[in-house]
C-alpha cells in the first residue's frame, strides 16, 4: 500500500526543483521514489539554477487547458535534463535559461509557477 | 483485417469480429480450432465504448470456452498482443492463437482522444502540457541541427509512405502527397507539420498463430524505456527501440542486412529516421540521406513501410502492430500485385512503439 500523503508530498515539489540521492549523489528531475542509479531511498530536492537550452519547439495544437501555441524548451541543468514551458522572450539553442516568473501553466491551475526564461 | 478509415459504421466488437473472421478464413481455420484469443485495444473504456472487450469478442465469435484476455500497451498494443499470442503457442499453452487488435478512435471528440493519449506522459510532463507531437518536434529540431539535414528529409518520409499506400486497398489515405504538400501543411509542433503526423483511425487487424507451415515468427522481443522523454541523456536516443531490436536479432541466424522489407513505427516522420538508426539499419545521422536517395522506397535497398506506414495506412492503436505484420506476411508470401510488392522478400522486420519510446516491440518474420 502507498501512503497518500507521500503522493501529495511529491506533487508539491516545485517545478524548478530536482532530486538528488544522498547515497550516491545521482540527480534526476522526473519524480521517482528510488534513485534510478543505486536504488537508494534517501532522496532530497534542490533548486535548479542555470541551464542550457538544447532545443525548443512551438506546439500549436495543445490540450484544451494549455496555452496555444505552447512554447517548450528542452534544457540541461548539469546532469539533469527536462522539458518545460518557455517564456515569450526570444530564445536560441545554446542560450542560458533559468526558471523565472509566475504563470498559470494550465488554465485554471491554482498556483502560478515559473517558466524557462533566457538570461540576459 | 478491415480497411483502415476515418470513421467506421461498425462497433468495436463488430470491427474486431470482421477482422478475426477474415484471418480465420485466410488461414483455413475453423472457429472450433481456436484455443486462445488475444485482444489488443488501447482506448475502449477511455472513450466510453465496450469494456471487457476480450469476453464480448469471444462470445460474438462464438468461441466461448477459450482462454481470452485483453492487452494494452498504448500505441504498441497490437504487437504486444501478438507477443502474448506467440508466447502462448511457443509454450504449448495454446495450439491455435487468434490475435485481434482493434481501435475506434472516431467515437471520441478529437479533444477526448488527445486527452486519453496525453495521459500517457509523466506527471511532470503533463504539468507542462506536453503532447506526443511536442516530443517529436523537439527531437526533429535536434536531428536536423545535429546532422545538418534539410527539412525536406522529413517530408520525404511522408511522401514515400503515401506513395506506398496508393495501391493498398486497406490504407486510410490512398493518395500521393508531395514534399511541398507536407512543407505547406499547418504547423503542429515546429518543425513538424500536419503531414508529418499520423492520423486517427478506425480499424481492426487479426492474425492466427499456430505451429503449422506458413510464414514463421523467427523472433519477437520488447523493451521498456524511460517514462519521461527528457530523462534520456541523448534526445535522439530511444533506448527501448535499441534494446528491443537487439533482443530480436539475439540468438537468431539473421543480421540487419538480411532484412528484405521493414515496417517502422512512423507515428511522426522523424521517428522513422530515428528508429532506422537506433535499430542499426543505418548509422546515426544517415537515415535522412538514405531516404532522400530513395533507398527506403519500394524499389530501394531496404523498402520501409511498403503498405503506407502509420502515416498513410493509418494508426488505430490496438490494430497497428498487427497490420504491420499482416503487411509483412503479404510481402513474404508474394501475394500482392507487382506495383505494391517487394520482389523476392524472404525476411521481414517490424517495430511497433508505445508513446514516444516508452516501450517497443520488434518482430522478425521469415517466409
Ligand atoms: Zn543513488
Amino acid at each position: 500500500m502507498t501512503d497518500s500523503n507521500d503522493t501529495a508530498e511529491f506533487d508539491s515539489i516545485p517545478v524548478d526543483h530536482a532530486f538528488v540521492c544522498a547515497d550516491c549523489g545521482h540527480r534526476w528531475y522526473y519524480t521517482r521514489r528510488r534513485c534510478p542509479d543505486c536504488g537508494g531511498t534517501d532522496v532530497s530536492t534542490y533548486e535548479l539554477a542555470v541551464g542550457e537550452l538544447i532545443a525548443w519547439t512551438e506546439n500549436r495544437v495543445t490540450p484544451a487547458d494549455i496555452r496555444s501555441p505552447n512554447r517548450l524548451g528542452l534544457a540541461r541543468f548539469g546532469e539533469v535534463q527536462l522539458i518545460a514551458q518557455l517564456s515569450d522572450d526570444e530564445v536560441s539553442v545554446g542560450d542560458q535559461v533559468a526558471f523565472e516568473g509566475a504563470y498559470h501553466l494550465r488554465h485554471g491551475s491554482e498556483t502560478p509557477k515559473p517558466r524557462l526564461t533566457p538570461l540576459e | 483485417m478491415t480497411p483502415f478509415e476515418n470513421a467506421s459504421d461498425r462497433s468495436v466488437v463488430d470491427l474486431a469480429g470482421v477482422a478475426a473472421e477474415r484471418a480465420l478464413e485466410d488461414g483455413d481455420y475453423s472457429r472450433a480450432e481456436i484455443t486462445s484469443v488475444h485482444v489488443g485495444n488501447a482506448l475502449s473504456e477511455g472513450l466510453g465504448t465496450q469494456a471487457g472487450l476480450a469476453n464480448a469478442l469471444s462470445s460474438a465469435l462464438g468461441v466461448e470456452g477459450v482462454r481470452s484476455d485483453r492487452i494494452e500497451n498504448t500505441s504498441a498494443t497490437g504487437a504486444s498482443a501478438v507477443h502474448r499470442g506467440v508466447e502462448a503457442v511457443a509454450s504449448g499453452q495454446s495450439d491455435v492463437a487468434l490475435v485481434v487488435g482493434v481501435e475506434k478512435m472516431s467515437v471520441g471528440e478529437t479533444a477526448d482522444v488527445t486527452d486519453s493519449i496525453r495521459q500517457l506522459v509523466h506527471p511532470r510532463e503533463y504539468e507542462q502540457g506536453l503532447t506526443l507531437p511536442s516530443f517529436a518536434g523537439l527531437a526533429a529540431n535536434v536531428y536536423l541541427d545535429r546532422y545538418d539535414a534539410p527539412h525536406d528529409a522529413l517530408a520525404a518520409v511522408a511522401e514515400k509512405n503515401h506513395r506506398n499506400a496508393v495501391d493498398n486497398p486497406v490504407a486510410q489515405f490512398q493518395k500521393r502527397i508531395s514534399v511541398d504538400d507536407v512543407l505547406e501543411s499547418p504547423v503542429i509542433a515546429d518543425p513538424l507539420r500536419l503531414y508529418d503526423c499520423c492520423p486517427m483511425t478506425d480499424g481492426a487487424a487479426a492474425l492466427v498463430l499456430s505451429r503449422e507451415e506458413g510464414v514463421q515468427v523467427t523472433s519477437i522481443a520488447s523493451a521498456t524505456g524511460t517514462h519521461a522523454v527528457a530523462a534520456r541523456p541523448d534526445p535522439l536516443a530511444i533506448e527501448s527501440v535499441r534494446l528491443a531490436g537487439e533482443r530480436t536479432f539475439d540468438g537468431v541466424d539473421l543480421e540487419r542486412d538480411d532484412v528484405d522489407v521493414a515496417c517502422i513505427h512512423d507515428a511522426f516522420t522523424v521517428l522513422e529516421l530515428l528508429e532506422l538508426e537506433e535499430l542499426g539499419f543505418y548509422d546515426a545521422g544517415t537515415a535522412w540521406e538514405a531516404t532522400l536517395d530513395g533507398k527506403t522506397r519500394l524499389d530501394g535497398e531496404l523498402p520501409v513501410n511498403p503498405g503506407g506506414g502509420l502515416k498513410a495506412r493509418g494508426h488505430p492503436l490496438g490494430a497497428t502492430g498487427i497490420s504491420q505484420l499482416i503487411e509483412l506476411v503479404w510481402q513474404l508470401r508474394g501475394d500482392l500485385p507487382d506495383q505494391r510488392r517487394v520482389p523476392d522478400a524472404e525476411v521481414g522486420f517490424a517495430i511497433n512503439v508505445a508513446g514516444f519510446g516508452n516501450n517497443s516491440v520488434c518482430t522478425l518474420l521469415e517466409s
